[in-house]
This record gives structure tokens, C-alpha cells and sequence, in this order.
């Protein structure tokens, strides 16, 4: 499964090689978008555990047709 | 980085001396409000008024939005007329078994419980909170405000069931605020339906454009009306954003321009913020801040064994004042607030990459110094050093957590995942104590003699050769060997003199354990003189009823009274053993088994089903070591007989048994004397209940109890009397003379059961010389001697003799109400006192039928034919009953359905005037009917 996460606001460098390494990103219009292989369920809820404990706001999350 | 400045034990002195749980002393404080929060009255209303009128208050929003601190002022400013208990909830809460024990030891510290309700250390099973809260709590006159602060740690679906059904069940008296990041998995909408939720969201967590104004001034910063706009704007009212920024803007030199900056900007917030404010910090601010973020809490001493400076207290005490990161704890700790911590540590990685391995090594080191076992362990485990974490869990005092009564510490959980890789002594010691807790005792067995081949005599070695001597102890407790049993207690005893106790530790549990093993294993090898001897060790070891190990010794103590025949004291112990097993939650579990299994035993003797079965019913099913169906667990009416069939089966058949607790301390194996005890308990309610098959069968399952090969010499001395008991009840008085030993017996129950098999086959002589002239043993034996030998002295027609004897036996039974004997009696008795009625004038304790006085109408004329014929079906039901089939097995042989077929023997039994199959079955032979 692959997945689109996008986070409001642009994430600094650190925090995307640091905090999510697994996930490809670029920032656009004041939006960090987070592009990855997500391996199961277990992964995805703690990718959003991640993101919340981090202070990040999620506001779009969709899975790309492969 | 090690040997920092300051030990650590030193430091930690200045602190409150560390009680059981120190870290857990920590959580359960409100935490302070910093000088710069700004209070919002209206939330604190709503707050206070939620609290006032509903049961749940959900404070529900992202991390940083001020939840924690809000709820912290109001129990500060303007507290509830009731008490109040904190819990700053962890990781290691997310099970039922260690939440349930710290909101008990929250509720504790609040002094929201009675005295009396003990503090428990155990669930009960299946998640529900402990029985004691729920009845602790509706004991209250006035609720209790409990605060479960960090709820979104929770994520085990059985802690929120627990905690809707203690909101449910505590008559009102619980006021639960929940303060989480995510919404719990409570069922809200009930709530909110039943308008029993004041709810506080992320929007009214929300800072307003005034409340922002309001807290940039407490930092010292005035920023007009629409600099406030855009600013609350940019951050949403985000009071960490707020605070974040008023920390970097304080340190800007042009406020205006930054903040300009700063809307222009897109980035995250706190992501960004935190790195500006971060890298305005002098160095060594900023690198305490980065190195200290992978700590739950911080010492300065230990900040400093981080750093490698020494000025932690200075830095931390400078930022606490300045409300940025941290926040002072109780005593001299301090933490992180966890969203920051979170973003120091993705950037203390991004900076030096290698270094958080480093630094959980030697936070491990600093806090095993100190003597903060679980906290030392972890940090051990994430820096993967699973040797130092076995080698101080293994060679310190704390292995005894596995065999605690009160279950697995959080710490013994942490091994679960122990590399199965690793090599040593100590990380076999681990899994030796692993297997043995599960009952394992040949893994057990395996991994100890691994980790004897590694232990050296050396000094350093001694508390692991000391955890190795416990961990024999408890295998030969589990297979009963004596010698075994001895010279692991003596070695441990040696051994324990010479490593220091665990300071941290509220009771020391090493010693309670080791004589009540010793006694164990002294009982079960014959010897009760010296079990009786350890045993009172044991409790001397173990003074005042709040030391978590004492209900097991009671309960063998009481085991040991009972065989003695001491049946007074026995009670007596047997329920203090229980009580205090209730305090610790224990009551379900495989250690109060024993007093269950005595009261059991009692209530037998005085002729009491229901409290048998109630008893016999708490008694764990692995522990019984075979079926307990029928008439124990189907709670079927006081004439089990009809109904006990139902649960007949074979030896080994345990599906039948109830749905005991998990059994802490056993597991395929099992201690082999409570199983012996259990079956021998079990078969004798089956006898008298008139089912000796099933007794034979219970007791067949006990011939090899657990780990121990063969029963001892203890064990059979019991089993063998009740097994050629229901021998002869089973019409097979030859193979019960058969079974027991020939020539002296050596005891009283023995020559009591060779004289009743001798009696039954018919052979009177030799039944009277296999009987003391003077019967002397426990009281209940001594009645049964009486009563044979007058059974005897009537058959012969020596009507005088027989009164006389059973004139004894009363006497002999009368203190201890021990009416058992006589209900077992058989027909012969009653006929005989209806004969006699002023034999049993002064025995009012006698029950019903056998005091029946010779009235006008008297009962059932002994062999007078039934007023109602038996029915040809009825006739064939009883045919089979007295070839001992079960129901089930009647009903298969008629094809008919067993409810039809005790319909059948209902009737049979009206018919006959009996009340059980076996008295039917007796009465029907004696009428010549089969």
C-alpha cells in the first residue's frame, strides 16, 4: 500500500529525515506532502501517532492506486 | 560517562526516601502550574461545573494545548469539596493489571478509600476493575474526583471497559476526568446521549485573541491588537505555539519583525519554533535539552551524567522558571514537556546520530545505581544492552517478581522480549524463572543447570547464585523433591545474608518465599512438624497483614492444623489467609487455593454443600489437575447426586471445569499439593454425594500431580483412605482391601479405611482389629472410628455397646460441628436413632433426619415396600445406576434424553423416600426391587 499524507505547514529537513525517513516529501503551498510505502495497519496508525505526537497537523490522507 | 559527578544514591537521598514504586510516587502528584500560565475562567467553569454534574469530563485536544495545565489549576485554585487523585498514566499502564494497580494507589494517596480496603496490586480477571475499588468508592458518602492525565497512552479496549464499568457500578461516587490527546475508547456517545459528559475540546482549548495577549504579557512581551490577531491567527490559538514563539520572539531583537517573519513563513509550527528557540540557547542549555529529551523524568544528577557537566541543576531550575521545556516534578525531578521531548529527540538524532545508544547506557547505569531497578532496565533495553539488563534483573532481588503472588512486576513483562540469542548466566536465570512461573519445571530445570555452569564462586556472582538457589527452591516445590527443596533453602538462606535487599522495595519478599517453598515441600514429604516450623518463619518473616506475601503460609498453616485435626485453628488461619489474599486480589489465584481447599474440607466435615461449592469453585481449574464438573461447579441444589451425574466423566476430561483466574505461579504443572489436596477434597464431595466413580476418577487424576512423578508418601496417605472409601461404595469392598497396606496401619484414616473395607466384605474381625482400641487423630477420623465400631456393636446386636460408642462419637464431634461423619453414616444410623432419640436430645447441631425425634409419623418405615410401585422404565433406570452409570451413559443405553432420565430418578427417589441414587439404589436392593 502506498500512501499520501499531507501535513500542514512545511516540515523542516530534520524533522522529515529524523522523523519520518521512511516517507518521500516536498513541500508545496504551505503543505508538507508525505509520500510512502505504508506495510500494514500497525504502521499506518503509528505514522499518525508519529505525526501527532510531533505536534504535526494532518489534513489529508489517501492511499495511491498502485 | 559513567561515575559522574555526585552518586547517585546521594543524590536521590535528598529527595523523599523512594517508598515501593518511587517513579510511580511521581506520576501521582498534580504537577505545578508555572508562573506564566494563564488561568481562563471560562474553561475553569466548565471544567468545575462538569465535574459538578457529570460523571465523565473528556479535556480532549492536541499536544500543547494547555489540557494538562488547565486541569492542574483548577484542582489547585479552586479544588472540588472532595478528594482528588492524580495519575500521569505511562506506557506500561496500557494493561489492566498495572493500570488498575496505580489508579488503586492513586485513589490510595488521595486517602479516597477506606482504610480497610487494601491496596491491591492485581486486577481481577477479564479487565474489570478490582472488585475492592468498585466497593471502596460506593462505600463513599461523597465522590471522588479521579484525574487520569496522558490517557491517550490507553489503547487496550479491556482498561476502558474496566473504567466504564467502575463509572457505572460505584453508586455515583467517581467524578473521572480524562485528559487525552485522542478520544477514549469509553462509549461516548452513551454518554453524551445520557448527558453524562462535559466534553473540552481542541476548539475551546483554543486560545482567544485576549487570552493570547494575556500570555504573551506573563512573558513579557506587548504586542498590540492586531499583531495578537495575527499572531492567534498563525497558531490557531495553539498555546504551545503561542509559548514557543514568545520564547524565540523574546529573544529576537526586533518583536515586530519577527513576527512578520514569522506569519510570512508556512512552516510547521512547533517543528519550526522549537528549532529557533533551541538554537538561541547557550550550548549548554541546549545540549542538556537535547540529551535529556530521551528521559521519562530528570534528575540533575543524572542530567549531568549526560552532559558530563555539572550544572543540570542550575540549567533546569533557570528553564523551569522560564516555563520553557520542562517542568518541575515532585522533588528534585523535573521533565520535558512530551511534545517537545518528542521534537528534541528526532533532533538530538539528526545531530549526532550514534549518540542516543549512548546516552540510554548510561542513564541505565546512573539509575541502577541508584537503585531505580525498572527505570534502569528499560533505558538498559533501549540502548539493546540485554546482557546488563539480565545481569541486574537476574542478579539482584528482583527476580522474585515473577513469583510475586501479586503477579509479574513491570519489569519481569520487559524480558518478554529478551533475545533469545543471548548467552549467559544470568539471561538463563531469566528464562528459567520465566519457565517455572509458567510451571515449566523441566525447562526450568534445563535453564538452571545452564546458568550453574556460568556462575563462578566469586563474590559478584553471589546474588545471581542466590537468584539460582531461589529458582531451585521453586522447582523443587514443584516436584516435590525434599532433599532438593532443602539444600536450595539452606544455600539461599547463606546467600541472602550477604547481598543487600532491595532498598526500594516496600516488603521484602525473598524470605516469606523461601520458607513457605521449604514448608511446601517439608509437607509434602511427610514431615509437618517442620513445614509447621517454616511456616511460622515464613509469617514471622512477613509481619502485619499488609505484606503481600503472607496469605500463601497462612493458608498451609491451616492446611497443616486441619491434618492435625486442629479444626478451629485451621478455620481461623484459612480465613485470615483469604482475607488477606482479598486484600492483595489474590483470592482467585493458585496461591490461595489452599485456604480455599481447607475451608472446602471443613465445610465437608460439617456437612455444608453449599459452602464446599463455594469454595471448590475459587479453587483455579489448573490447579485441580482434573474434571470438576458436576456437583461442585454446576451449582445444581443441595440433592447434587441427580445432578452431579450430569458432569461425569473420565479423569483428564476438563472441560468441565469453571472459568478459574489465570493461576499466577502454575501452569501445566502446578504446585502437586494443592492438586492432591484439590482432588482429595473433590472426590470425598463426590462420595458423599454418592458418586464414587466420579471420585475414583478425580482421584486417579491426582496419581501424578504435576512436575512430581509419584504422589509422596504425604499425598498417598490421603488419597489412599478416600479412594478404598469409594470402593466400597462402589460395591467393591475386596479391591479396596486390596488397596490398602497390609499389616499396622500407619495412621488413624488408614485403619479406618481397612477396617470399613474388612467391614463391607463382610469380615467383622478382622474390621475390628484393624481398628485401635482407643481411637486417637484428628476429630472427624476419631468419629468415624466411633461410629463404624457401633455400626459393628449393633450388627452384633449389642445395642448397648453401640449406644455407647455413638454417645462418644457425638461428644467427639460436637465442638468442631463435624456432622460430616454422620450424614456418611449410611441407614443404619438413622434407623438406629429413631430407636434411640434421647441419645441425640443434647445434639441440636445434629442435622434434621438424624434428630428426628420417634413422632407419631414417622419417617419411611425402613423396608416397608413404596406406596407407589416403580414404573418399568423407572426400574430400568435404577438397574443401571446400580451398575454406577452416569446419566449420561443411562441415557444413551435407553435412548432417552437426560433430562428424561432424571426426571426418572427424581421419581425413583420419591418413590423410594430417598433423596440420593445410592440410598435408592440401597433401599431398592433391600426390597428385593433389583
Amino acid at each position: 500500500m502506498r500512501y499520501e499524507i499531507r501535513v500542514a505547514g512545511a516540515m523542516s529537513d530534520t524533522m522529515l529525515d529524523e522523523g519520518f525517513p521512511e516517507l518521500e516529501s516536498f513541500v508545496i503551498a504551505s503543505q508538507t506532502v508525505l509520500v510512502g510505502p505504508i506495510v500494514d495497519e500497525a504502521h499506518l496508525y503509528g505514522l499518525l501517532a508519529r505525526f501527532q505526537l510531533l505536534g504535526l497537523r494532518v489534513t489529508e490522507l489517501r492511499q495511491l492506486p498502485e | 560517562m559513567t561515575g559522574r559527578p555526585g552518586h547517585p544514591a546521594g543524590a536521590l537521598r535528598r529527595a523523599a526516601a523512594p517508598r515501593a514504586d518511587p517513579a510511580l510516587a511521581g506520576r501521582l502528584g498534580v504537577p505545578p502550574v508555572p508562573a506564566t500560565f494563564v488561568r481562563r475562567a471560562r474553561l475553569a467553569d466548565r471544567l468545575a461545573r462538569g465535574v459538578r454534574e457529570h460523571p465523565l469530563v473528556l479535556v480532549d485536544g492536541p499536544a500543547g494545548a494547555g489540557k494538562t495545565l488547565l486541569v492542574c489549576d483548577w484542582l489547585r485554585t479552586s479544588p472540588p469539596p472532595h478528594p482528588a487523585a492524580w495519575l500521569t498514566v505511562e506506557a506500561e499502564d496500557n494493561s489492566p493489571a498495572v493500570f488498575w494497580h496505580d489508579v488503586g494507589q492513586a485513589l490510595h494517596r488521595a486517602g479516597a478509600l477506606p482504610r480497610a480496603v487494601g491496596a491491591a496490586r492485581r486486577a481481577a480477571p477479564a479487565g474489570r476493575p478490582p472488585r475492592h475499588l468498585a466497593t471502596g468508592l460506593g462505600l463513599r458518602r461523597d465522590p471522588v474526583v479521579v484525574v487520569l492525565d496522558e490517557f491517550e497512552r490507553i489503547t487496550d479496549p479491556e482498561v476502558a471497559t474496566g473504567l466504564d464499568h467502575l463509572l457505572r457500578h460505584c453508586g455515583g461516587m467517581l467524578r473521572l476526568v480524562l485528559v487525552s490527546r485522542n478520544e477514549p475508547l469509553l462509549p461516548l456517545h452513551r454518554y453524551r446521549a445520557a448527558d453524562e459528559i462535559t466534553e473540552i475540546r481542541a476548539a475551546d482549548l483554543a486560545f482567544s485573541e485576549e487570552e493570547s495577549s494575556a500570555l504573551l504579557t506573563r512573558h513579557g512581551l506587548a504586542l498590540s491588537g492586531p499583531d495578537v490577531r495575527v499572531l492567534t491567527g498563525r497558531t490557531e490559538g495553539w498555546a504551545a505555539g503561542l509559548r514557543l514563539w514568545a520564547l524565540a520572539a523574546a529573544r529576537s531583537p526586533d518583536c515586530g519583525r519577527y513576527l512578520k517573519e514569522f506569519e510570512a513563513g508556512h512552516s510547521t509550527i512547533a517543528d519550526f519554533l522549537l528549532a529557533e528557540v533551541l538554537d538561541t540557547q547557550p550550548a549548554g542549555t541546549r545540549d542538556l535539552l537535547l540529551r535529556t529529551s530521551i528521559l521519562d523524568r530528570i534528575h540533575p544528577a543524572l542530567a549531568d551524567a549526560l552532559t558530563g557537566s555539572r550544572d543540570a541543576e542550575r540549567i533546569l531550575d533557570e528553564l523551569a522558571r522560564a516555563n520553557a521545556f520542562v517542568t518541575p516534578l515532585n522533588g528534585p525531578w523535573y521533565r520535558q514537556h512530551p511534545l517537545f521531548a518528542e521534537i528534541l529527540r528526532v533532533h538530538l538524532r539528526a545531530r549526532h546520530p550514534g549518540l542516543p545508544p549512548e546516552l540510554h547506557l548510561a542513564a541505565a547505569r546512573w539509575l541502577q545505581r541508584a537503585g531505580l531497578l525498572d527505570e534502569a532496565l528499560r533505558h538498559a533495553v533501549a540502548a539493546d544492552r540485554w546482557d546488563l539488563a539480565a545481569a541486574w534483573f537476574a542478579g539482584g532481588p528482583a527476580v522474585d517478581q515473577f513469583f510475586s503472588s501479586t503477579g509479574p512486576g513491570r519489569s519481569a513483562a520487559l524480558f518478554d522480549a529478551m533475545p533469545a540469542g543471548l548467552e549467559g548466566p544470568c539471561a538463563e536465570l531469566i528464562r528459567a524463572a520465566r519457565a517455572l512461573a509458567a510451571g515449566d519445571c523441566a525447562a526450568g530445570t534445563a535453564h538452571l543447570d545452564r546458568a550453574a555452569a556460568g556462575l563462578t564462586a566469586a563474590e559478584d556472582d553471589a546474588p545471581a547464585r542466590l537468584t539460582a538457589a531461589v529458582l531451585r527452591l521453586v522447582a523443587a516445590r514443584l516436584t516435590g523433591s525434599a532433599p532438593g527443596a532443602v539444600e536450595a533453602a539452606r544455600t539461599a538462606d547463606r546467600l541472602r545474608r550477604t547481598v543487600p535487599a532491595d532498598p526500594g522495595r516496600e516488603h521484602q519478599v525473598l524470605p516469606v518465599r523461601l520458607f513457605t517453598d521449604l514448608a511446601a515441600v517439608r509437607l509434602w514429604s511427610g514431615d509437618p512438624g517442620a513445614a509447621r516450623a517454616a511456616l511460622l518463619a515464613a509469617v514471622a518473616e512477613a509481619p502485619g497483614a499488609e505484606h503481600p506475601e503472607r496469605y500463601e503460609p497462612l493458608g498451609l498453616l491451616a492446611l497443616v492444623e486441619l491434618l492435625g485435626g486442629a479444626v478451629g485453628p485451621a478455620e481461623r488461619r484459612a480465613r485470615q489467609a483469604l482475607a488477606e489474599a482479598g486484600t492483595w486480589e489474590a483470592e482467585g489465584t493458585g496461591r490461595a487455593a489452599i485456604a480455599h481447599l481447607v475451608l472446602a474440607w471443613i465445610a465437608l466435615e460439617r456437612g455444608d454443600p453449599a459452602v464446599v461449592r463455594s469454595h471448590a469453585r475459587r479453587v483455579p481449574a489448573a490447579e485441580a489437575g482434573a474434571v470438576t464438573g458436576g456437583a461442585v461447579d454446576g451449582g445444581a441444589g443441595d440433592n447434587g447426586v441427580v445432578d452431579s451425574a450430569a458432569g461425569h466423566g473420565g479423569a483428564g476430561e476438563s472441560g468441565a471445569v469453571d472459568g478459574g483466574a489465570p493461576v499466577v505461579g502454575s501452569g501445566p504443572g502446578g504446585d502437586p499439593l494443592r492438586i492432591v489436596l484439590g482432588a482429595v477434597v473433590r472426590a470425598r464431595f463426590a462420595l458423599r454425594n454418592g458418586d464414587p466413580r466420579r471420585a475414583l476418577a478425580l482421584l486417579a487424576a491426582a496419581e501424578h500431580p504435576g512436575a512430581a512423578g509419584e504422589p509422596s508418601p504425604w499425598a498417598r496417605g490421603l488419597i489412599a483412605p478416600v479412594a478404598a472409601e469409594a470402593l466400597v461404595a462402589a460395591g467393591a469392598a475386596g479391591a479396596a482391601v486390596g488397596l490398602l497396606p497390609a499389616g499396622q496401619a500407619r495412621s488413624p484414616e488408614l485403619a479406618l479405611a481397612t477396617a470399613r473395607a474388612r467391614f463391607a466384605a463382610g469380615d467383622r474381625g478382622a474390621a475390628a482389629r484393624a481398628l485401635p482400641r482407643t481411637p486417637a487423630g484428628p476429630p472427624a477420623t476419631v468419629t468415624r472410628i466411633l461410629l463404624l465400631k457401633a455400626e459393628a456393636g449393633a450388627a452384633d446386636g449389642d445395642e448397648r455397646t453401640a449406644a455407647h460408642l455413638l454417645t462418644r462419637a457425638l461428644a467427639t464431634a460436637r465442638p468442631d460441628r463435624l456432622r460430616g461423619p454422620f450424614l456418611e453414616a449410611g441407614p443404619w444410623l438413622a434407623a438406629f436413632l429413631r430407636r434411640r432419640p434421647d441419645l441425640t436430645a443434647d445434639h441440636g447441631w445434629l442435622p434434621e433426619p438424624l434428630r428426628r425425634r420417634a413422632a407419631p409419623v414417622p419417617g419411611p418405615a425402613e423396608d416397608a415396600p413404596p406406596v407407589e410401585p416403580l414404573s418399568r422404565r423407572e426400574r430400568e433406570v435404577l438397574e443401571r445406576v446400580a451398575q454406577l452409570m452416569s446419566t449420561q451413559e443411562v441415557a444413551a443405553d435407553l435412548q432417552l434424553s437426560v433430562n428424561t432420565v432424571k426426571t426418572h430418578l427424581k421419581s425413583i427417589n420419591r418413590k423410594l423416600c430417598t433423596s440420593r441414587r445410592t440410598e435408592a439404589v440401597r433401599r431398592a436392593r433391600r426390597l428385593h426391587l433389583l
